[in-house]
């Protein structure tokens, strides 16, 4: 039986927003970073900034997410920000050194939303006109998941020895090649940036059918999980899932999606019932105002959130370096 | 107005110097260390620079891991992230990195550099490279290397689609050799009309996509008649596309050494040649004259004889010819070499410096330069409070900035 009672730990809601900046109001960067500052003030573990919208008609924000992290990660100092970015649009080499050198530039709170569905647009403008069958999508996803991970690992947290004098800025025993040659990709590595102070930069998974949450229970340290009816079965499903990659189950915080809509009593029945480690909650840059003058307040009241520690995986009760 | 020169300030890792991060002032922590480059940008900023610029390779720089740990080299922050980051605490300074047509797709990279872009205001820039580097290539799958033309035609073709795409709503798609995408950026257009377009080739190949699609190009040369001549032949090659010769700012890198004294200055540089490691300046040398077994020879000893090779070029042997004229050692030739990797330097007093380049920016050497510091903070800092002041006064550079975008400061046009 997997052991659910609640623990001191579990008294806290894990809590995301995802500003979804891709639809609706274009923001200005101002106005973004003033948000971020609130939801930093407020407790939440992190702000997920997407990069495309749904529906394939292309992001309606002027700012790639990427680049908006790393701005915003100079006008906070303790939020976890985590941005998406398409498997599709990027080389996997290419992926792990941005998000590497952004969880340096945000002294540890970066993370790197990848979403199992396929964005029908991003094939139509990266070369690939007919796109990848489901099944080739899900392994090549697969695939790049273990290489981006991988080469998170490539340098050792005390690889590093700035010795002046001795001529020895690293150690070359602490650097490692990933070696990777599989179906769709060789990568020899190692990466060109350093070991982040969070260990790595955080995986947050989404869009998950059926035939992905095993590897999802392999690989994410945050599932985003679409409602469903049955919240409870679902979430002691995956639970299940990540004990049996030899993984500890607090290892992976299953998040629900809900509305801004949503009122605080909802959240923390739901939460009391352990049917998620918190909530990921979508709201429009139209919405901000009112998720932070009410909803973000009613929380606190009810010591729901708070932030532990300065990294993103301490503020989710992640540990670094487990893998 | 009289023409003034324009100002890059290349920030690399702890400095260009390859012993940098050896010196005891040297910031050791460069490529950890975010704070940092804010400042560097910053100061950059103050002193009027036109742009910052970042140089980018997706792999290590030295396959050899031994030499590489003894550099500064192998880590650092890659530059997109790192210019985002600066462009929100920055207001003025055009902000420049480098990404390689090889190992990205167009539609990304236009998307990206036009958030920097709107992140920044209007003054973001992309330098175009190609790369060949087999180290680079093992990490993206390639079986080996694309020939010269192939790189370049690809590069072609890239840098197509990219102003393709900065143009907006007028672009309907593309569907070619390398490339095909479907819809224009979803990204409003660029303040500055498209980020700035640099590029750095040297080639016959290299020359002339700079001519058709450049605003800025790097170069490396040493000497003036070098200088003189690329300026002449790429200024030349722009008519064919319907371009004015001012439409591109030619900016040759140079690494000063400078203080207030000649003596001083020269101390300086020498401080610097002291601390690179033997191995590494041997290194450096046997991959320049491309000779795998340099490392047998007595280090202090003179170069060997060297038979003719395919790698050996006329210029090498040049270099090998004249270091056993002035009875260089192994040893005193590898430090030659490792510290000014192949770049026009310049060590003396700010009035030196300056008279330099006044004469190759008068000379019709230079627009500008891209100035390569030796190692950080320190040499930026003596360049802007030693140089500058001096440019300044000479009437060779700003004393304020004008405009607000990174085209208004080089004084170029505005794309259609």
């Amino acid at each position: 039986m997997l052991r659910l009672a609640p623990t001191d730990e579990q008294t806290t809601m894990h809590l995301a927003v995802s500003l979804n900046i891709a639809s609706g109001q274009p923001l200005a960067f101002s106005d973004l970073a003033s948000f971020a500052k609130q939801a930093e003030a407020a407790g939440l573990d992190m702000i997920i900034l997407d990069d495309s919208a749904p529906d394939s008609a292309g992001s309606k924000s002027p700012f790639e997410a990427t680049t908006l992290l790393a701005a915003l990660a100079t006008v906070t100092s303790r939020i976890g920000l985590v941005a998406a970015a398409s498997t599709v649009a990027h080389q996997p080499y290419n992926l792990a050194r941005r998000f590497a050198s952004l969880d340096i530039i945000s002294h540890g709170r970066a993370g790197w939303h990848a979403t199992m569905a396929q964005a029908p647009r991003d094939a139509a403008n990266f070369s690939r006109p007919d796109g990848f069958s489901a099944a080739d999508f899900r392994r090549r996803s697969e695939e790049y998941i273990g290489i981006v991970q991988g080469l998170w690992h490539g340098w050792d947290a005390d690889a590093l020895l700035f010795d002046k004098a001795g001529g020895r800025f690293h150690d070359p025993d602490k650097m490692h090649l990933l070696d990777h040659k599989g179906a769709f990709f060789s990568v020899r590595g190692p990466l060109n940036v350093a070991r982040s102070p969070q260990d790595t930069p955080v995986l947050v998974l989404s869009g998950l059918s059926e035939a992905d949450l095993d590897i999802a229970a392999r690989t994410a340290d945050v599932i985003l999980l679409d409602e469903v009816k049955d919240a409870k079965a679902s979430h002691d499903d995956l639970k299940r899932r990540v004990a049996a990659c030899g993984r500890d189950p607090d290892a992976v915080k299953l998040l629900q999606n809900v509305g801004a809509d949503i009122a605080a009593d909802t959240l923390e029945a739901s939460f009391r019932s352990q049917s998620c480690d918190g909530f990921n909650i979508a709201i429009l840059p139209s919405a901000i105002d009112g998720f932070v003058g009410q909803v973000l307040p009613d929380l606190q009241r009810r010591g729901l959130v708070r932030q532990d520690g300065t990294t993103l995986r301490s503020h989710l009760g992640l540990a670094g370096g487990d893998r | 107005m009289t023409r003034q020169m324009k100002l890059g300030a290349f920030l690399w890792a702890t400095g260009h110097h390859i012993a940098a991060w050896r010196h005891p002032k040297a910031h050791v922590t460069a490529g950890i260390d975010i704070d940092h480059y804010i400042r560097l940008a910053r100061t950059a900023e103050a002193a009027k620079f036109d742009m910052v610029f970042c140089e980018d390779a997706a792999g290590l720089r030295e396959a050899n891991v031994g030499i590489a740990s003894q550099t500064s080299r192998s880590i650092g922050f890659e530059p997109i992230s790192l210019l985002s980051a600066l462009a929100v605490r920055t207001s003025r300074i055009g902000l420049v990195s480098t990404a390689s047509t090889s190992y990205n797709e167009p539609y990304g990279l236009a998307r990206t550099f036009l958030s920097l872009d709107q992140l920044s205001g209007g003054r973001a820039g992309w330098n175009l490279v190609t790369s060949a580097s087999p180290i680079e290539a093992a990490n993206f799958g390639a079986t080996g290397l694309k020939p010269h033309a192939d790189r370049y035609e690809r590069a072609r073709e890239f840098a197509e689609v990219v102003t393709g795409l900065w143009q907006g709503g007028s672009f309907h798609g593309h569907d070619g050799q390398s490339f095909s995408v479907r819809d224009p950026l979803d990204l409003p257009r660029s303040p500055q009309g498209a980020p700035v377009m640099v590029q750095a080739g040297a080639s016959d190949v290299g020359r002339d996509l700079a001519a058709r699609t450049a605003d800025v190009v790097f170069t490396a040369a040493q000497t003036f008649e070098e200088a003189k001549a690329f300026y002449h032949d790429l200024k030349g090659r722009m008519a064919a596309y319907g371009r004015e010769p001012d439409d591109i700012k030619i900016m040759p890198g140079v690494a000063p050494v400078v203080a207030a004294t000649e003596a001083e200055a020269q101390e300086k540089h020498e401080e610097l040649q002291e601390l690179i490691p033997d191995d590494v300046g041997v290194a450096l040398l046997s991959s320049y004259l491309s000779i795998s077994d340099l490392w047998r020879y007595p280090i202090d000893g003179p170069m060997p004889e060297l038979p003719e090779t395919e790698g050996m070029k006329s210029r090498q042997a040049l270099v090998v010819e004249q270091s056993r004229r002035d009875g260089l050692s192994i040893r005193q030739l590898a430090r030659h070499f490792a510290g000014a990797r192949g770049h026009w330097r310049i060590v003396g007093t700010p009035a030196q410096v300056a008279d330099e380049l006044q004469a190759r920016f008068e000379g019709g050497g230079a627009d500008g330069f891209n100035i390569m510091p030796s190692y950080f903070p320190g040499e930026l800092d003596a360049f802007c409070d030693l140089v500058v002041p001096e440019l300044q006064r000479r009437g060779l550079f700003r004393r304020e900035y004008h405009g607000s975008t990174l085209r208004e400061h080089l004084g170029l046009k505005q794309p259609a």
